[in-house]
Protein backbone atom coordinates (compact mmCIF):
# COMPACT_ATOMS: atom_id res chain seq x y z
CA UNK A 1 0.00 0.00 0.00
CA UNK A 2 2.83 2.38 0.91
CA UNK A 3 4.41 1.69 -2.45
CA UNK A 4 1.15 2.32 -4.28
CA UNK A 5 0.66 5.73 -2.68
CA UNK A 6 4.31 6.58 -3.06
CA UNK A 7 4.13 5.98 -6.82
CA UNK A 8 0.89 7.94 -7.20
CA UNK A 9 2.29 10.80 -5.14
CA UNK A 10 5.54 10.78 -7.10
CA UNK A 11 3.53 10.91 -10.32
CA UNK A 12 1.59 13.97 -9.18
CA UNK A 13 4.63 15.68 -7.67
CA UNK A 14 6.61 14.95 -10.81
CA UNK A 15 4.12 17.05 -12.72
CA UNK A 16 4.93 19.99 -10.48
CA UNK A 17 8.64 19.29 -10.25
CA UNK A 18 9.06 19.14 -14.00
CA UNK A 19 7.93 22.78 -14.14
CA UNK A 20 8.41 24.28 -17.60
CA UNK A 21 9.15 21.03 -19.37
CA UNK A 22 5.94 19.57 -17.91
CA UNK A 23 3.89 22.63 -18.76
CA UNK A 24 5.34 22.51 -22.26
CA UNK A 25 4.22 18.87 -22.64
CA UNK A 26 0.75 19.72 -21.46
CA UNK A 27 0.52 22.54 -24.01
CA UNK A 28 1.86 20.36 -26.81
CA UNK A 29 -0.71 17.69 -25.98
CA UNK A 30 -3.45 20.34 -25.87
CA UNK A 31 -2.43 21.74 -29.26
CA UNK A 32 -2.25 18.28 -30.81
CA UNK A 33 -5.69 17.41 -29.55
CA UNK A 34 -7.15 20.71 -30.68
CA UNK A 35 -5.86 19.95 -34.17
CA UNK A 36 -7.16 16.39 -34.05
CA UNK A 37 -10.50 17.53 -32.60
CA UNK A 38 -11.08 20.14 -35.29
CA UNK A 39 -9.77 17.70 -37.90
CA UNK A 40 -12.30 15.15 -36.74
CA UNK A 41 -15.26 17.52 -36.85
CA UNK A 42 -14.21 18.97 -40.20
CA UNK A 43 -13.83 15.55 -41.81
CA UNK A 44 -17.03 14.24 -40.29
CA UNK A 45 -19.00 17.22 -41.56
CA UNK A 46 -17.38 17.17 -44.99
CA UNK A 47 -18.30 13.52 -45.45
CA UNK A 48 -21.74 14.26 -44.07
CA UNK A 49 -22.14 17.10 -46.53
CA UNK A 50 -21.22 14.86 -49.46
CA UNK A 51 -23.71 12.25 -48.28
CA UNK A 52 -26.32 14.94 -47.96
CA UNK A 53 -25.79 16.11 -51.49
CA UNK A 54 -26.07 12.53 -52.67
CA UNK A 55 -29.25 12.07 -50.68
CA UNK A 56 -30.92 14.79 -52.71
CA UNK A 57 -30.47 12.75 -55.83
CA UNK A 58 -33.67 11.33 -57.29
CA UNK A 59 -35.08 10.00 -60.54
CA UNK A 60 -38.13 11.36 -62.36
CA UNK A 61 -40.20 8.98 -64.47
CA UNK A 62 -42.73 10.50 -66.87
CA UNK A 63 -45.51 8.27 -68.13
CA UNK A 64 -47.45 8.60 -71.37
CA UNK A 65 -50.35 10.97 -71.08
CA UNK A 66 -52.56 8.20 -72.28
CA UNK A 67 -51.73 5.87 -69.34
CA UNK A 68 -54.83 4.53 -67.69
CA UNK A 69 -55.24 4.63 -63.95
CA UNK A 70 -54.88 0.83 -63.89
CA UNK A 71 -51.58 1.06 -65.75
CA UNK A 72 -50.43 3.73 -63.34
CA UNK A 73 -51.35 1.58 -60.34
CA UNK A 74 -49.53 -1.42 -61.79
CA UNK A 75 -46.47 0.67 -62.47
CA UNK A 76 -46.57 2.07 -58.91
CA UNK A 77 -46.70 -1.50 -57.58
CA UNK A 78 -43.72 -2.42 -59.77
CA UNK A 79 -41.69 0.50 -58.42
CA UNK A 80 -42.60 -0.44 -54.87
CA UNK A 81 -41.42 -3.97 -55.41
CA UNK A 82 -37.95 -2.96 -56.70
CA UNK A 83 -35.22 -3.54 -54.11
CA UNK A 84 -33.23 -0.50 -55.27
CA UNK A 85 -36.09 1.89 -54.60
CA UNK A 86 -36.45 3.52 -51.25
CA UNK A 87 -39.26 5.95 -51.80
CA UNK A 88 -41.97 6.35 -54.44
CA UNK A 89 -43.85 9.59 -54.93
CA UNK A 90 -46.68 9.84 -57.49
CA UNK A 91 -47.49 13.17 -59.12
CA UNK A 92 -50.80 13.23 -60.95
CA UNK A 93 -51.31 15.71 -63.85
CA UNK A 94 -53.39 17.86 -61.51
CA UNK A 95 -50.68 17.96 -58.88
CA UNK A 96 -48.15 18.68 -61.61
CA UNK A 97 -50.19 21.71 -62.62
CA UNK A 98 -50.22 22.95 -59.05
CA UNK A 99 -46.49 22.39 -58.84
CA UNK A 100 -46.02 24.21 -62.13
CA UNK A 101 -47.87 27.20 -60.79
CA UNK A 102 -45.77 27.20 -57.69
CA UNK A 103 -42.53 26.98 -59.60
CA UNK A 104 -43.24 29.33 -62.48
CA UNK A 105 -45.84 31.61 -60.96
CA UNK A 106 -48.22 31.12 -63.87
CA UNK A 107 -51.31 29.04 -64.18
CA UNK A 108 -50.88 26.52 -66.98
CA UNK A 109 -54.58 26.90 -67.88
CA UNK A 110 -54.03 30.58 -68.63
CA UNK A 111 -51.55 29.61 -71.36
CA UNK A 112 -53.23 26.50 -72.71
CA UNK A 113 -56.80 25.48 -72.33
CA UNK A 114 -55.86 21.92 -71.45
CA UNK A 115 -53.38 20.32 -69.05
CA UNK A 116 -50.34 19.09 -71.06
CA UNK A 117 -48.58 17.64 -68.05
CA UNK A 118 -48.23 13.88 -67.88
CA UNK A 119 -48.53 11.74 -64.76
CA UNK A 120 -45.13 11.10 -63.24
CA UNK A 121 -43.26 9.41 -60.43
CA UNK A 122 -40.33 10.69 -58.45
CA UNK A 123 -38.35 7.91 -56.84
CA UNK A 124 -35.42 8.05 -54.51
CA UNK A 125 -32.96 5.16 -54.36
CA UNK A 126 -31.40 3.42 -51.43
CA UNK A 127 -27.99 5.00 -50.64
CA UNK A 128 -25.88 2.18 -52.10
CA UNK A 129 -27.68 2.47 -55.48
CA UNK A 130 -27.07 6.20 -55.79
CA UNK A 131 -24.23 5.72 -58.24
CA UNK A 132 -23.91 6.06 -61.97
CA UNK A 133 -23.81 2.35 -62.83
CA UNK A 134 -26.89 1.40 -60.81
CA UNK A 135 -28.86 4.43 -61.86
CA UNK A 136 -28.16 3.81 -65.54
CA UNK A 137 -29.29 0.21 -65.36
CA UNK A 138 -32.44 1.11 -63.41
CA UNK A 139 -33.23 3.87 -65.88
CA UNK A 140 -32.84 1.58 -68.87
CA UNK A 141 -35.09 -1.08 -67.34
CA UNK A 142 -37.77 1.48 -66.59
CA UNK A 143 -37.60 3.24 -69.98
CA UNK A 144 -38.34 -0.08 -71.65
CA UNK A 145 -41.72 -0.32 -69.95
CA UNK A 146 -44.47 0.58 -72.49
CA UNK A 147 -46.20 2.89 -70.04
CA UNK A 148 -43.04 4.99 -69.56
CA UNK A 149 -42.40 7.94 -71.79
CA UNK A 150 -39.12 9.24 -70.37
CA UNK A 151 -36.76 8.71 -67.42
CA UNK A 152 -34.86 11.76 -66.27
CA UNK A 153 -32.05 12.16 -63.75
CA UNK A 154 -29.06 14.44 -63.28
CA UNK A 155 -26.36 12.39 -64.91
CA UNK A 156 -23.75 15.13 -64.89
CA UNK A 157 -24.33 15.65 -61.18
CA UNK A 158 -23.63 11.98 -60.46
CA UNK A 159 -20.48 11.98 -62.58
CA UNK A 160 -19.10 15.03 -60.79
CA UNK A 161 -20.05 13.73 -57.38
CA UNK A 162 -18.30 10.44 -57.96
CA UNK A 163 -15.21 12.17 -59.21
CA UNK A 164 -14.90 14.56 -56.28
CA UNK A 165 -16.11 12.32 -53.55
CA UNK A 166 -13.04 10.11 -53.79
CA UNK A 167 -10.77 13.14 -53.72
CA UNK A 168 -12.57 14.56 -50.71
CA UNK A 169 -12.51 11.25 -48.87
CA UNK A 170 -8.80 10.66 -49.48
CA UNK A 171 -7.87 14.22 -48.56
CA UNK A 172 -9.90 14.11 -45.38
CA UNK A 173 -8.41 10.76 -44.34
CA UNK A 174 -4.88 11.89 -45.13
CA UNK A 175 -5.22 15.14 -43.19
CA UNK A 176 -6.73 13.35 -40.23
CA UNK A 177 -4.10 10.60 -40.21
CA UNK A 178 -1.38 13.22 -40.48
CA UNK A 179 -2.75 15.17 -37.52
CA UNK A 180 -3.08 12.02 -35.41
CA UNK A 181 0.46 10.94 -36.23
CA UNK A 182 1.79 14.41 -35.58
CA UNK A 183 0.15 14.50 -32.19
CA UNK A 184 1.68 11.14 -31.22
CA UNK A 185 5.16 12.23 -32.28
CA UNK A 186 4.92 15.65 -30.63
CA UNK A 187 3.60 14.19 -27.40
CA UNK A 188 6.17 11.44 -27.24
CA UNK A 189 8.99 13.92 -27.85
CA UNK A 190 7.86 16.49 -25.34
CA UNK A 191 7.43 13.79 -22.69
CA UNK A 192 10.90 12.56 -23.56
CA UNK A 193 12.13 16.05 -22.77
CA UNK A 194 10.46 16.13 -19.38
CA UNK A 195 11.98 12.76 -18.55
CA UNK A 196 15.36 13.81 -19.85
CA UNK A 197 15.24 16.81 -17.54
CA UNK A 198 14.99 14.39 -14.64
CA UNK A 199 17.32 11.58 -15.69
CA UNK A 200 19.14 12.33 -12.45
CA UNK A 201 16.13 11.02 -10.55
CA UNK A 202 16.11 7.88 -12.66
CA UNK A 203 19.80 7.15 -12.14
CA UNK A 204 19.52 7.85 -8.41
CA UNK A 205 16.55 5.55 -8.04
CA UNK A 206 18.38 2.80 -9.89
CA UNK A 207 21.46 3.40 -7.77
CA UNK A 208 19.58 2.82 -4.53
CA UNK A 209 17.99 -0.36 -5.86
CA UNK A 210 14.75 0.51 -7.62
CA UNK A 211 13.47 -2.00 -10.15
CA UNK A 212 12.71 -0.73 -13.65
CA UNK A 213 9.01 -1.06 -12.97
CA UNK A 214 9.29 1.06 -9.88
CA UNK A 215 11.13 3.77 -11.80
CA UNK A 216 8.66 3.59 -14.66
CA UNK A 217 5.38 4.06 -12.80
CA UNK A 218 5.70 7.65 -11.55
CA UNK A 219 6.62 8.75 -15.07
CA UNK A 220 3.71 6.89 -16.61
CA UNK A 221 1.32 8.39 -14.07
CA UNK A 222 2.80 11.81 -14.72
CA UNK A 223 2.52 11.39 -18.50
CA UNK A 224 -1.08 10.25 -18.23
CA UNK A 225 -1.86 13.26 -16.04
CA UNK A 226 -0.21 15.54 -18.56
CA UNK A 227 -2.37 13.98 -21.25
CA UNK A 228 -5.47 14.36 -19.12
CA UNK A 229 -4.82 18.02 -18.33
CA UNK A 230 -3.80 18.80 -21.90
CA UNK A 231 -6.95 17.20 -23.27
CA UNK A 232 -9.16 19.03 -20.78
CA UNK A 233 -7.60 22.28 -21.97
CA UNK A 234 -8.14 21.22 -25.58
CA UNK A 235 -11.79 20.38 -24.86
CA UNK A 236 -12.36 23.76 -23.25
CA UNK A 237 -10.73 25.53 -26.17
CA UNK A 238 -12.73 23.62 -28.78
CA UNK A 239 -15.92 24.15 -26.80
CA UNK A 240 -15.22 27.88 -26.66
CA UNK A 241 -14.54 28.11 -30.38
CA UNK A 242 -17.66 26.16 -31.29
CA UNK A 243 -19.73 28.20 -28.88
CA UNK A 244 -18.50 31.40 -30.47
CA UNK A 245 -19.03 30.01 -33.98
CA UNK A 246 -22.55 28.78 -33.29
CA UNK A 247 -23.69 31.87 -31.44
CA UNK A 248 -21.94 34.86 -32.93
CA UNK A 249 -20.64 33.93 -36.35
CA UNK A 250 -23.83 32.69 -37.97
CA UNK A 251 -24.14 35.89 -39.98
CA UNK A 252 -20.71 35.28 -41.50
CA UNK A 253 -20.77 31.56 -42.13
CA UNK A 254 -23.80 29.38 -42.31
CA UNK A 255 -22.33 26.43 -40.51
CA UNK A 256 -22.99 25.13 -37.06
CA UNK A 257 -20.53 22.73 -35.46
CA UNK A 258 -22.64 20.30 -33.51
CA UNK A 259 -20.77 17.86 -31.26
CA UNK A 260 -22.08 15.76 -28.43
CA UNK A 261 -20.70 15.41 -24.93
CA UNK A 262 -19.24 12.10 -26.09
CA UNK A 263 -16.92 14.02 -28.41
CA UNK A 264 -15.31 15.80 -25.45
CA UNK A 265 -15.12 12.57 -23.46
CA UNK A 266 -13.41 11.06 -26.49
CA UNK A 267 -10.85 13.87 -26.54
CA UNK A 268 -10.08 13.45 -22.85
CA UNK A 269 -9.71 9.69 -23.18
CA UNK A 270 -7.50 10.02 -26.27
CA UNK A 271 -5.38 12.63 -24.52
CA UNK A 272 -4.87 10.48 -21.45
CA UNK A 273 -4.02 7.48 -23.59
CA UNK A 274 -1.66 9.62 -25.63
CA UNK A 275 0.11 10.63 -22.42
CA UNK A 276 0.21 7.07 -21.15
CA UNK A 277 1.58 5.57 -24.35
CA UNK A 278 3.93 8.51 -24.92
CA UNK A 279 5.47 8.24 -21.47
CA UNK A 280 5.73 4.45 -21.66
CA UNK A 281 7.61 4.79 -24.94
CA UNK A 282 9.76 7.66 -23.68
CA UNK A 283 10.84 6.07 -20.39
CA UNK A 284 12.02 2.90 -22.11
CA UNK A 285 15.05 4.73 -23.51
CA UNK A 286 16.18 5.87 -20.08
CA UNK A 287 15.96 2.51 -18.40
CA UNK A 288 18.53 0.78 -20.60
CA UNK B 1 31.49 -11.62 0.92
CA UNK B 2 33.12 -9.90 -2.09
CA UNK B 3 35.49 -11.77 -4.37
CA UNK B 4 37.23 -10.70 -7.55
CA UNK B 5 38.62 -13.66 -9.44
CA UNK B 6 40.96 -12.89 -12.36
CA UNK B 7 38.85 -9.93 -13.38
CA UNK B 8 39.55 -8.01 -16.56
CA UNK B 9 37.47 -5.02 -17.49
CA UNK B 10 39.08 -2.78 -20.06
CA UNK B 11 38.09 0.15 -22.20
CA UNK B 12 40.03 0.06 -25.41
CA UNK B 13 43.69 -0.98 -25.21
CA UNK B 14 45.23 0.24 -21.98
CA UNK B 15 42.44 1.72 -19.84
CA UNK B 16 40.43 -0.24 -17.30
CA UNK B 17 41.55 -2.98 -14.91
CA UNK B 18 43.36 -6.28 -15.49
CA UNK B 19 43.92 -9.44 -13.57
CA UNK B 20 42.28 -8.30 -10.36
CA UNK B 21 42.14 -10.79 -7.47
CA UNK B 22 41.06 -9.94 -3.97
CA UNK B 23 38.34 -10.64 -1.48
CA UNK B 24 36.67 -8.69 1.26
CA UNK B 25 35.09 -10.16 4.37
CA UNK B 26 32.09 -8.80 6.23
CA UNK B 27 32.90 -5.86 8.50
CA UNK B 28 36.28 -5.00 6.97
CA UNK B 29 37.50 -1.46 6.25
CA UNK B 30 39.36 -1.27 2.95
CA UNK B 31 41.22 1.54 1.24
CA UNK B 32 41.46 1.28 -2.52
CA UNK B 33 44.27 3.64 -3.42
CA UNK B 34 46.22 4.67 -6.44
CA UNK B 35 46.73 7.67 -8.65
CA UNK B 36 43.85 9.07 -10.56
CA UNK B 37 43.06 6.93 -13.61
CA UNK B 38 44.41 3.80 -11.91
CA UNK B 39 41.05 1.96 -12.03
CA UNK B 40 39.56 2.53 -8.57
CA UNK B 41 36.15 3.68 -9.78
CA UNK B 42 36.08 0.83 -12.27
CA UNK B 43 36.50 -1.68 -9.43
CA UNK B 44 33.68 -0.09 -7.43
CA UNK B 45 31.40 -0.09 -10.47
CA UNK B 46 32.15 -3.78 -10.92
CA UNK B 47 31.01 -4.35 -7.33
CA UNK B 48 27.61 -2.69 -7.75
CA UNK B 49 27.40 -4.26 -11.20
CA UNK B 50 27.25 -1.11 -13.20
CA UNK B 51 30.03 -2.76 -15.22
CA UNK B 52 30.69 -6.41 -15.98
CA UNK B 53 34.04 -8.15 -16.40
CA UNK B 54 35.22 -9.35 -19.78
CA UNK B 55 37.16 -12.11 -18.13
CA UNK B 56 36.93 -13.67 -14.67
CA UNK B 57 34.07 -13.05 -12.27
CA UNK B 58 32.91 -10.83 -9.46
CA UNK B 59 31.00 -12.49 -6.65
CA UNK B 60 29.01 -10.39 -4.18
CA UNK B 61 27.41 -12.64 -1.55
CA UNK B 62 25.19 -14.94 -3.60
CA UNK B 63 25.33 -12.89 -6.81
CA UNK B 64 27.74 -13.83 -9.57
CA UNK B 65 28.55 -11.32 -12.31
CA UNK B 66 28.54 -14.11 -14.88
CA UNK B 67 24.98 -15.21 -14.39
CA UNK B 68 23.14 -12.40 -12.59
CA UNK B 69 19.97 -11.37 -14.40
CA UNK B 70 19.13 -7.74 -15.13
CA UNK B 71 16.17 -7.86 -12.82
CA UNK B 72 18.27 -9.15 -9.92
CA UNK B 73 20.58 -6.14 -9.95
CA UNK B 74 18.21 -3.89 -7.94
CA UNK B 75 18.19 -6.51 -5.18
CA UNK B 76 21.99 -6.57 -5.13
CA UNK B 77 22.05 -2.77 -4.87
CA UNK B 78 19.76 -2.83 -1.87
CA UNK B 79 22.58 -4.59 -0.06
CA UNK B 80 25.33 -2.26 -1.32
CA UNK B 81 25.39 1.42 -0.32
CA UNK B 82 27.05 3.94 -2.62
CA UNK B 83 28.63 7.31 -1.86
CA UNK B 84 30.21 9.56 -4.48
CA UNK B 85 32.50 12.55 -4.60
CA UNK B 86 29.69 14.71 -6.04
CA UNK B 87 27.08 13.49 -3.46
CA UNK B 88 24.39 12.83 -6.12
CA UNK B 89 21.50 14.05 -4.00
CA UNK B 90 18.23 15.08 -5.61
CA UNK B 91 18.11 18.88 -5.46
CA UNK B 92 14.32 19.17 -5.43
CA UNK B 93 13.84 17.01 -2.33
CA UNK B 94 14.69 17.65 1.26
CA UNK B 95 17.07 15.59 3.38
CA UNK B 96 14.33 13.31 4.67
CA UNK B 97 12.98 12.59 1.19
CA UNK B 98 16.44 11.95 -0.23
CA UNK B 99 17.16 9.34 2.40
CA UNK B 100 13.65 7.85 2.41
CA UNK B 101 13.79 7.23 -1.36
CA UNK B 102 16.25 4.46 -0.63
CA UNK B 103 13.61 2.61 1.40
CA UNK B 104 10.57 3.42 -0.73
CA UNK B 105 12.18 1.64 -3.66
CA UNK B 106 12.48 -1.47 -1.48
CA UNK B 107 8.79 -1.41 -0.56
CA UNK B 108 9.05 -0.58 3.15
CA UNK B 109 6.06 0.64 5.14
CA UNK B 110 5.77 4.36 5.86
CA UNK B 111 6.03 3.91 9.62
CA UNK B 112 9.15 1.78 9.25
CA UNK B 113 10.65 4.27 6.81
CA UNK B 114 10.09 7.14 9.21
CA UNK B 115 11.65 5.31 12.11
CA UNK B 116 14.70 4.26 10.16
CA UNK B 117 15.29 7.59 8.40
CA UNK B 118 15.15 9.60 11.63
CA UNK B 119 17.38 7.03 13.30
CA UNK B 120 20.03 7.16 10.61
CA UNK B 121 19.92 10.97 10.31
CA UNK B 122 20.62 11.24 14.03
CA UNK B 123 23.41 8.73 13.64
CA UNK B 124 25.17 10.91 11.01
CA UNK B 125 24.48 14.05 13.05
CA UNK B 126 21.85 15.62 10.83
CA UNK B 127 18.77 15.26 13.06
CA UNK B 128 18.35 19.03 12.92
CA UNK B 129 18.52 19.32 9.13
CA UNK B 130 15.69 16.98 8.19
CA UNK B 131 13.69 19.51 6.16
CA UNK B 132 16.60 21.26 4.46
CA UNK B 133 17.23 21.08 0.75
CA UNK B 134 20.71 19.88 -0.34
CA UNK B 135 21.47 23.40 -1.62
CA UNK B 136 20.97 24.74 1.91
CA UNK B 137 23.64 22.42 3.33
CA UNK B 138 27.42 22.55 3.43
CA UNK B 139 29.45 20.02 1.45
CA UNK B 140 30.20 17.99 4.55
CA UNK B 141 26.53 17.89 5.47
CA UNK B 142 25.54 16.87 1.95
CA UNK B 143 28.00 14.00 2.07
CA UNK B 144 26.50 12.92 5.41
CA UNK B 145 23.09 12.84 3.75
CA UNK B 146 24.57 10.63 1.04
CA UNK B 147 26.04 8.37 3.71
CA UNK B 148 22.69 8.26 5.51
CA UNK B 149 21.02 7.29 2.25
CA UNK B 150 23.46 4.43 1.80
CA UNK B 151 23.31 3.37 5.44
CA UNK B 152 19.53 3.39 5.83
CA UNK B 153 19.27 0.27 3.68
CA UNK B 154 21.36 -1.57 6.27
CA UNK B 155 23.77 -2.65 3.57
CA UNK B 156 26.48 -5.24 4.00
CA UNK B 157 29.00 -2.87 2.44
CA UNK B 158 29.27 0.83 1.70
CA UNK B 159 31.32 1.84 -1.35
CA UNK B 160 32.68 5.38 -1.18
CA UNK B 161 34.32 6.78 -4.33
CA UNK B 162 36.54 9.74 -3.37
CA UNK B 163 34.04 10.71 -0.64
CA UNK B 164 36.22 13.59 0.58
CA UNK B 165 37.19 14.81 -2.88
CA UNK B 166 35.05 17.92 -2.61
CA UNK B 167 35.57 18.56 1.11
CA UNK B 168 38.19 20.53 2.97
CA UNK B 169 40.67 18.64 5.20
CA UNK B 170 38.97 19.26 8.55
CA UNK B 171 35.57 18.15 7.25
CA UNK B 172 37.27 15.17 5.59
CA UNK B 173 38.64 14.03 8.93
CA UNK B 174 35.17 14.22 10.51
CA UNK B 175 33.72 12.26 7.63
CA UNK B 176 36.35 9.53 7.96
CA UNK B 177 35.57 9.18 11.66
CA UNK B 178 31.88 8.87 10.81
CA UNK B 179 32.71 6.07 8.37
CA UNK B 180 34.89 4.49 11.03
CA UNK B 181 32.01 4.62 13.51
CA UNK B 182 29.68 2.97 10.98
CA UNK B 183 32.29 0.31 10.30
CA UNK B 184 32.59 -0.45 14.03
CA UNK B 185 28.91 -1.37 14.02
CA UNK B 186 29.60 -4.09 11.46
CA UNK B 187 29.18 -2.62 7.99
CA UNK B 188 32.07 -3.28 5.62
CA UNK B 189 33.41 -0.14 3.98
CA UNK B 190 35.48 0.32 0.84
CA UNK B 191 36.89 3.80 0.29
CA UNK B 192 38.47 4.59 -3.07
CA UNK B 193 40.84 7.54 -2.80
CA UNK B 194 44.02 8.98 -4.19
CA UNK B 195 44.50 10.90 -0.93
CA UNK B 196 46.95 8.77 1.08
CA UNK B 197 46.68 10.99 4.14
CA UNK B 198 43.20 9.59 4.83
CA UNK B 199 44.61 6.12 5.41
CA UNK B 200 46.22 6.93 8.73
CA UNK B 201 42.77 7.99 10.03
CA UNK B 202 41.65 4.37 10.14
CA UNK B 203 44.14 2.25 12.00
CA UNK B 204 43.83 -1.38 11.08
CA UNK B 205 42.25 -0.77 7.69
CA UNK B 206 43.33 -3.01 4.82
CA UNK B 207 44.99 -1.47 1.82
CA UNK B 208 44.64 -2.36 -1.86
CA UNK B 209 46.96 -0.32 -4.01
CA UNK B 210 46.44 -0.23 -7.74
CA UNK B 211 48.29 1.37 -10.56
CA UNK B 212 47.54 1.34 -14.27
CA UNK B 213 44.73 -1.10 -13.76
CA UNK B 214 46.61 -3.71 -11.75
CA UNK B 215 46.98 -4.43 -8.07
CA UNK B 216 50.50 -3.54 -6.99
CA UNK B 217 50.17 -4.05 -3.26
CA UNK B 218 47.59 -5.63 -1.02
CA UNK B 219 47.51 -6.04 2.76
N1 LIG C 1 33.44 4.35 -19.57
C1 LIG C 1 34.75 4.45 -19.87
N2 LIG C 1 35.14 4.46 -21.17
C2 LIG C 1 36.43 4.52 -21.51
N3 LIG C 1 37.42 4.58 -20.62
C3 LIG C 1 37.11 4.59 -19.32
C4 LIG C 1 35.74 4.53 -18.87
N4 LIG C 1 35.72 4.53 -17.52
C5 LIG C 1 37.02 4.59 -17.14
N5 LIG C 1 37.84 4.63 -18.20
C6 LIG C 1 39.29 4.65 -18.16
O1 LIG C 1 39.71 3.59 -17.33
C7 LIG C 1 40.80 4.01 -16.52
C8 LIG C 1 40.45 3.83 -15.07
O2 LIG C 1 39.42 4.75 -14.75
P1 LIG C 1 38.84 4.91 -13.28
O3 LIG C 1 38.45 3.58 -12.79
O4 LIG C 1 37.79 5.94 -13.34
O5 LIG C 1 40.11 5.46 -12.50
P2 LIG C 1 40.18 6.09 -11.05
O6 LIG C 1 38.83 6.00 -10.43
O7 LIG C 1 41.20 5.28 -10.35
O8 LIG C 1 40.65 7.50 -11.22
C9 LIG C 1 41.10 5.46 -16.88
O9 LIG C 1 42.15 5.47 -17.81
C10 LIG C 1 39.79 5.92 -17.52
O10 LIG C 1 40.10 6.91 -18.45
MG1 LIG D 1 37.57 7.60 -9.91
Amino acid sequence: MTVFWFLIREGFKGLIRSKYAGAFSVIIIAISLILVGFGYVASRDTLFLVENIRAQFDVDIFLHKTASSEEIDNFAALLDSMTEVRNVHYISPENAAVKFKKEFGEDIFDILDYNPLPPSFTISLKPIYRNLVSVESIASILSNKPVVDEVKYRKQFLILLEKYQRIVLITVMAVFAFLALLSIILTSNSIKMTIFARRELISTMKLVGATNNFVRWPFIIEGTLQGFIGSCLASLFIYGIFYFLNNYLQTVIEYKAIVSFRFYIGIVISGSLLGLIGSRRAIRKFLK
Amino acid sequence: MISFINVNCTFGKKAGVKNINFSVNGGEFIFLTGPSGAGKSTILRLIYMDLFPEKGKVIIRNYNSNNIRDREIPYLRRKVGMVFQDFRLLPDRNVYQNVALSLYVSHYKTSEIKKRVYGVLNQVGLGHRVHYRPSELSGGEQQRVAIARALVKEPVVILADEPTGNLDPRVSIDLMSLLNKINKKGTAIIVATHNYSLIQRIPGARLIQIDEGEIVNIT
